[in-house]
C-alpha cells in the first residue's frame, strides 16, 4: 500500500477512535476508589487485565484479541458500576467476545474450558448472559479502533518510508510493550493514536534512527497531535516501560491460584514428613578409641522406657563439661 | 519317597510344593492366583533343628517370693531353663514345658524392668547366652520365593510367643539403670553384633521392630562397637545393592542410621561422606525402593542439614540414577527432590539448578500424569518458588518450551490447569523475560514449520523424480526389444528418420528433474 493510502487510512481511524474511548469520568472514578468490596478499584481492574493477558497467552490468542478485550472491558466498566465479585465474569465475556471477532472459528477455546482454566465459579450460561449484557451496553460496537490499530498502521508507514532496510522496528516488541501499558488503567485514558505514537517514539529513540524520527514527526503533524499531549504520554509510557524492563523478579501472588491434583498424588504428598521415632545418638570425638570407659556412665540411660529419649538434640547439658574439654583436646590431636 | 527319621512334627521341606499344571501358566510363569493359593500357611518355624524336648522343665519358685540371698541364683537357674527350645509348629507338643518357659521369661522381664540391683556381673554371661541361644538361628529361605513385600503377607515366626519375650528381656536388660556397658562389652562383642545384624533379614516385621530398637541401644551404649556396626551395615547394603537385591531389614537399618546421622559431629568425617556417596545414593537404584524410601529420604535430608556441601553430590547422584522406565519410582524421586529443596541453601541451589530443572522439564512432559503432576506441584511450594524467583533468568528458559508444548498436547485436564498456574506464576515474576521467551518460541515454531514444509517438498520432488525415471527405463526397455525383434526378423535396417529416431531414443532429459538422469540410468 502506498504511503498516500496509508495516511488516508490513518486519518479515517483517527476520526473513528473517539467513538471507542471509555468514558473518562468513569475511569477516574475507578482510579480514585480505594480497596472496597462494593466498587471496582484500579488495582482490581489491573489484576484482572493481567489475568486476561495470561489467558490470551495460554490459549494462543493474538495481541489483537487482548487489546480489543481490554477496550471492551474498560468501556463497560467506565459506564456501569459493578461489584468486584462479578468482575471475572465481565472480563471473561469481554475476552470471549473479542476472540469471536478476531480469531478463527477453529481456534476459539470453548467457554467451559475458559472458565475451568480461569478458575472461575460461574457457569457457561452465566457467561453467555453476561456477553449479551456487555454487547447491549456497548451498542454492539465490537470492532473497535484501538492503539494496536494505530501501531500496525504506523509500522507499515515506517516500513514504506524507510530507505535503510536494517533499521526496522520490531512489531512484536511494540505489541508486548503496548500490552504492558494496557495493564495499567491510567493508559486507557489516553487516545489510542497518541499512546501508539508515544510507544513508537520510545522505540525509535532506543534504536536511534533519524529517519524514523522524521516519520514520527510527519505522522504527528498529519494527525495534528499537540506536542504537550504527546510529551505527557511519552513520559508516562517511558516510566511504565522502565518498570516492565527491569530485570528484578517480583514475588508472584500464588495464593490466589488453585492447585488441584489428582487423589493419588495428593495422598502421596505428605507421606514423608514423618517424625523419626528413634532418638538421636550423638557422635562423640572419643568414639572408637579406648577412652569409652570414662564416659559410659554418662551414656547409660536413666529411668527410661522404650520411647523416651537419649537426648534428642545433642544440645544442652547432656555432655558434662569435662567431656567437652576432652573432645576439644582430641580434636586438637587430630588436627 | 523315603523320609528320614525325623520326629513327626518336623517342618516340611520347602521343595515338596506341588507342581503347577501348564494350563495355569501364562508365558511360562504360574498365575498370580496360583501363587497365592500356595501360601496356605502363614507361620513357619525358623528352627530347622531344635533340641528334642527330652529335657523336662520343672517349675521353679517365683522370683518375687525368693529371699534376697537366693535371688541371683534363682535368676540364673531360670535363665538356664529358658535356654531350652521348643517346637511351635506342632501346636500340641510340650504344652507344659512351653508354659513354664513362657512364665519364666515373663518373670525375668518383669524383674529386670522393675527391680534394682538384679544385674550383677555373673548374670551377664548367662543372660547373653540365653538370648543368643534363642534368637540366633539360620533364617530359612522364604516360603514364597516371589515374596512381594508390598502385596504379600509376610511369613511370621511361629515361635513368637517365646521369642517376643526374649527380645523384650534383651531390651529391658539394655535399658536397665544397672546396665554396665563395660561389663556387657565382653559378651556383646563383634561376633554377637554380626549375628544380630543378620537377623534383620527376618520376614517377621515384629522381630525387625525389636531388633531395630535393640541395635539402636547397643550402638548408643557400646561405643567400641560403633565403627564395626557401621562397617557391617555398609556391607549389608552393598551386598543388597550389587549382589542379592534381597534383604528385608533395609528400612529398619536406615531408621537407625537416621538417628546416627542426626547426631554426627561437625565437621563431617570423610568416612561419613563416603558412606553417603557410595552407599546411600546407590541404594536409590534398588527395585524395592518403595519399602524403605521414606527412611532413605530422611537420611539424605539429614546429611544435607548437617553439611550443605554434600548437596551437589546428592542431587547429581539422584539425577544420575533417575528412573527411566519405572514411573512409580520417578514419583518417589520427585518427592525426595522436593524435600531436599525444602532445606537447600540458595548458594548450593545455584550450582545444581540447570541439570535439575532440565530433569524437571522432562518429568513435566511425561505422559504419566502422576509424574507430571508431582513435578508441576513444586511451584506450589513457597520456598522453592522463592529460589526460582531469584534465579528466574536461568530457570524459565529451561522449562518454558516444555510448558507451552505440553499445555497444547497433554491428554490430562488437571495437568493443563496446573501448567496454566505455572505459566501464570512465571508471568507475574518477570513479564519481560516471559514475553521475550514467548516471542522467540513463536519464531522457533515458525522455523520448524518452514523446515517441515521444505522437507515435505523435498520428498515430493524425489518421488516425482523416481516416477519419471521408472517411466524412462520401461520405455528404453521397450525400444530395445523392438530393435531386437526387427533384427531377428531380418528387416532391413531402416534409415532412422529423424522423427522415429527421436521417438526410439529415451528422452534425454526429463523435464524439470535435476541433471544426472543419464548417470542414474546406468
Amino acid at each position: 500500500m502506498d504511503a498516500y493510502k496509508l495516511m488516508k487510512e490513518l486519518r479515517v481511524n483517527y476520526e473513528q477512535e473517539v467513538f471507542y474511548l471509555p468514558k473518562e469520568t468513569g475511569l477516574s472514578l475507578i482510579e480514585s476508589t480505594t480497596q472496597d468490596d462494593s466498587r471496582i478499584s484500579a488495582k482490581c481492574r489491573d489484576a484482572k487485565v493481567e489475568d486476561l493477558w495470561s489467558l490470551t497467552s495460554f490459549f494462543g490468542y493474538s495481541t489483537q484479541t487482548f487489546v480489543l478485550a481490554v477496550n471492551l472491558l474498560d468501556r463497560f466498566l467506565a459506564m456501569m458500576r459493578i461489584q468486584p465479585k462479578h468482575l471475572s465474569c465481565v472480563s471473561l465475556s469481554c475476552l470471549h467476545m473479542a476472540a469471536k471477532v478476531t480469531e478463527e472459528e477453529c481456534n476459539l477455546t470453548p467457554t467451559d474450558e475458559l472458565i475451568r482454566i480461569g478458575q472461575c465459579r460461574f457457569t457457561v450460561s452465566d457467561l453467555a448472559r453476561m456477553e449479551k449484557i456487555v454487547a447491549e451496553k456497548l451498542n454492539f460496537k465490537s470492532k473497535a479502533v484501538t492503539a494496536l490499530t494505530f501501531l500496525h498502521l504506523y509500522h507499515r508507514i515506517a516500513l514504506s518510508h524507510s530507505t535503510d532496510r536494517k533499521e526496522t522496528l520490531n512489531l512484536e516488541k511494540l505489541e508486548a510493550q503496548l500490552k504492558a501499558c494496557l495493564c495499567r488503567i491510567s493508559f486507557s485514558k489516553a487516545k489510542p493514536s497518541v499512546l501508539a505514537l508515544s510507544l513508537l517514539r520510545q522505540e525509535i529513540e532506543a534504536v536511534q534512527s533519524e529517519d524514523m524520527l522524521e516519520i514520527a514527526y510527519h505522522i504527528q503533524r498529519h494527525l495534528k497531535i499537540a506536542d504537550a499531549e504527546l510529551l505527557l504520554w511519552s513520559g508516562r509510557v517511558a516510566q511504565c516501560l522502565s518498570d516492565y524492563a527491569s530485570p528484578e523478579c517480583s514475588k508472584p501472588n500464588h495464593r490466589k491460584l488453585q492447585w488441584i491434583v489428582s487423589r493419588r498424588t495428593a495422598q502421596n504428598l505428605h507421606s514423608y514428613r514423618s517424625v523419626p521415632e528413634l532418638p538421636t545418638i550423638p557422635e562423640g570425638g572419643w568414639d572408637e578409641s579406648e577412652s569409652e570407659d570414662s564416659c559410659e556412665d554418662v551414656m547409660s540411660s536413666g529411668e527410661e522406657s522404650l520411647s523416651s529419649s537419649l537426648g534428642s538434640d545433642a544440645e544442652g547439658p547432656f555432655f558434662p563439661l569435662h567431656f567437652r574439654r576432652q573432645k576439644h583436646r582430641q580434636h586438637l590431636l587430630h588436627a | 519317597m523315603e523320609t528320614t527319621k525325623l520326629p513327626p512334627s518336623s517342618p516340611s521341606s520347602p521343595t515338596t510344593s506341588f507342581s503347577v499344571p501348564s494350563a495355569e501358566k501364562v508365558d511360562g510363569f504360574p498365575r498370580r492366583s496360583m501363587r497365592r493359593a500356595r501360601q496356605r500357611r502363614s507361620h513357619s518355624s525358623s528352627q530347622f533343628r531344635y533340641q528334642s524336648s527330652q529335657v523336662e522343665l520343672t517349675p521353679l519358685p517365683l522370683l518375687k517370693d525368693a529371699p534376697v540371698a537366693e535371688l541371683h541364683d534363682l535368676f540364673c537357674k531360670k535363665l538356664q531353663q529358658c535356654c531350652v527350645l521348643f517346637d511351635f509348629l506342632d501346636c500340641v507338643a510340650d504344652l507344659k514345658g512351653k508354659e513354664i518357659k513362657r512364665a519364666a521369661l515373663n518373670e525375668l522381664v518383669e524383674s529386670v524392668a522393675t527391680s534394682r540391683g538384679v544385674l550383677i556381673e555373673p548374670l551377664y554371661p548367662e543372660a547373653i547366652k540365653m538370648i543368643s541361644v534363642n534368637i540366633f538361628r539360620t533364617l530359612p529361605p522364604s516360603e514364597n520365593p516371589e515374596f512381594d513385600p508390598e502385596e504379600d503377607e509376610p511369613t511370621l515366626e511361629a515361635s513368637w510367643p517365646h521369642l517376643q519375650l526374649v527380645y523384650e528381656f534383651f531390651l529391658r536388660f539394655l535399658e536397665s539403670p544397672d546396665f554396665q556397658p563395660s561389663m556387657a562389652k565382653r559378651y556383646v562383642d563383634q561376633k554377637f553384633v554380626l549375628q544380630l545384624l543378620e537377623l534383620f533379614d527376618s520376614e517377621d516385621p515384629r522381630e525387625r521392630e525389636y531388633l531395630k530398637t535393640i541395635l539402636h541401644r547397643v550402638y548408643g551404649k557400646l561405643l567400641g562397637l560403633r565403627a564395626y556396626i557401621r562397617k557391617q551395615i555398609n556391607n549389608i547394603f552393598l551386598r543388597f545393592i550389587y549382589e542379592t537385591e534381597h534383604f528385608n531389614g533395609v528400612a529398619e537399618l536406615l531408621e537407625i542410621l537416621g538417628s546416627i546421622i542426626n547426631g554426627f559431629a561437625l565437621p563431617l568425617k570423610a568416612e561419613h561422606k563416603q558412606f553417603l556417596v557410595r552407599v546411600l545414593i546407590p541404594l536409590h537404584t534398588a527395585k524395592s525402593l518403595s519399602i524403605f524410601h521414606a527412611q532413605l529420604a530422611y537420611c539424605v535430608v539429614q546429611f544435607m542439614e548437617k553439611d550443605a556441601t554434600v548437596t551437589e553430590y546428592i542431587i547429581r547422584g539422584l539425577l544420575k540414577y533417575w528412573p527411566k522406565t519405572c514411573t512409580q519410582k520417578e514419583v518417589m524421586f520427585l518427592g525426595e527432590i522436593e524435600e531436599i529443596l525444602d532445606v537447600i541453601e540458595p548458594s548450593q541451589f545455584i550450582r545444581v539448578q540447570e541439570p535439575l530443572f532440565k530433569q524437571i522439564a522432562a518429568c513435566i512432559s511425561s505422559p504419566h500424569f502422576q509424574v507430571a503432576e508431582r513435578a508441576l506441584y513444586f511451584w506450589n511450594n513457597e520456598y522453592i518458588l522463592s529460589l526460582i524467583e531469584e534465579n528466574c533468568q536461568v530457570i524459565l528458559p529451561l522449562v518454558f518450551a516444555t510448558l507451552y508444548r505440553v499445555s497444547k498436547e497433554h491428554w490430562n485436564q488437571t495437568i493443563v490447569s496446573l501448567i496454566y498456574n505455572v505459566l501464570k506464576t512465571f508471568m507475574e515474576m518477570n513479564s519481560k523475560l516471559f514475553d521475550d521467551l514467548t516471542a522467540s518460541y513463536k519464531v522457533e515454531k515458525q522455523k520448524e514449520l518452514k523446515r517441515e514444509r521444505e522437507r515435505a517438498e523435498l520428498w515430493r520432488g524425489l518421488e516425482e523424480h523416481q516416477e519419471r525415471r521408472m517411466q524412462m527405463l520401461t520405455e528404453a526397455a521397450r525400444n530395445q526389444r523392438n530393435l531386437q525383434e526387427r533384427g531377428e526378423r531380418g528387416d532391413p535396417p531402416t534409415p532412422s528418420s529423424p522423427q522415429t529416431a527421436h521417438s526410439d531414443q529415451p528422452e534425454p532429459k526429463p523435464s524439470g528433474a535435476s541433471s544426472g538422469a543419464g548417470e542414474s540410468a546406468t
